[in-house]
């Protein structure tokens, strides 16, 4: 999966890093601000209130 | 035909690693995460707190009548120093979701600090900066400092943690494990989550008021 990433990314292998991080850094993000989020308010995870 | 094989097998591994990293991701965010906007409340409400207690404005009748106190209003703060010296978190009225996303809540209905009955007061264990992660360290003769604007109210902690089931509601009541008796002792109780990450049982502490100090942390230094 991520060997067919790193094939499909143009540039030397310094620009191929960077545009990894970049991938990883948007996902991490986009999992911390809106997937975790929503996961946390919809899974049973503590989440019982009393009366 | 075999490389293909170990290409399947290749993503498969990929995948899964991922998937573990999200889900330890998703804990992390649980429990720092969550804090985030509970740390803003609290020190929102401390600040109110300090500011309501410090004017002469509101008058006690606030805290002797717990109709007059709406979801979601902090109105004590508490301190357990077992937990750590900066362990302080302000109570707030309610105990659902909501209330509950913003700090440690009072059981409605439950007697308030330093009135005969139970006060009672729910918080999570895991999410909204975890204030009662470590409530089953807790052991008969800490204490437990509830700070309102009447005074602080000095509880000591009378037994181990006990382990009920989460749909057991008796420990919450006047006198704890008998719903509908008369109470005569001025108790505490506090309750949380059991295994965390779990709703499946309740860790419960029992205190009983030891003393009624002037307004202050009740701690030294």
């Amino acid at each position: 999966m991520y060997g067919w990433i790193w094939r499909r990314l143009p540039g030397g292998t310094g620009a191929r890093l960077a545009q990894m991080t970049i991938l990883a850094v948007a996902v991490a993000l986009l999992l911390w601000f809106l997937v975790y989020p929503w996961a946390a308010i919809h899974l049973p995870v503590d989440q019982s209130g009393l009366g | 035909m075999r490389g293909c094989v170990r290409l399947y097998l290749r993503a498969a591994g990929e995948i899964l690693i991922s998937l573990g990293v999200v889900v330890l991701g998703f804990m992390a965010y649980m429990y720092w995460g969550t804090a985030v906007r509970e740390g803003s409340a609290q020190r929102t409400f401390v600040s109110e707190l300090h500011q309501q207690w410090g004017s002469t404005g509101p008058s006690f009748a606030v805290l002797t009548d717990p109709d007059n106190l709406t979801p979601g209003q902090p109105f004590a703060l508490m301190r357990i120093p077992r937990l750590g010296r900066s362990w302080q978190f302000a109570v707030v009225q309610g105990t659902g979701l909501p209330q509950l996303a913003l700090g440690p809540g009072h059981v409605p209905g439950s007697a308030l600090p330093g009135q005969v009955g139970n006060f009672a007061v729910a918080g999570h264990r895991v999410t909204a900066g975890n204030p009662f992660w470590s409530l089953p360290s807790l052991r008969a003769g800490d204490l437990v400092y509830v700070e309102t604007i009447a005074g602080t109210y000095e509880y000591r902690v009378t037994g181990k943690p006990d382990l009920v089931s989460a749909d057991d509601t008796a420990m919450l009541s006047p006198v704890p494990g008998h719903p509908g008796a008369t109470p005569r002792q001025r108790l505490i109780t506090l309750i949380t989550c059991d295994p965390p990450w779990t709703g499946t049982n309740r860790i419960v502490v029992t205190g009983a008021l030891v003393a009624t100090l002037p307004r202050g942390p009740g701690i030294e230094g």
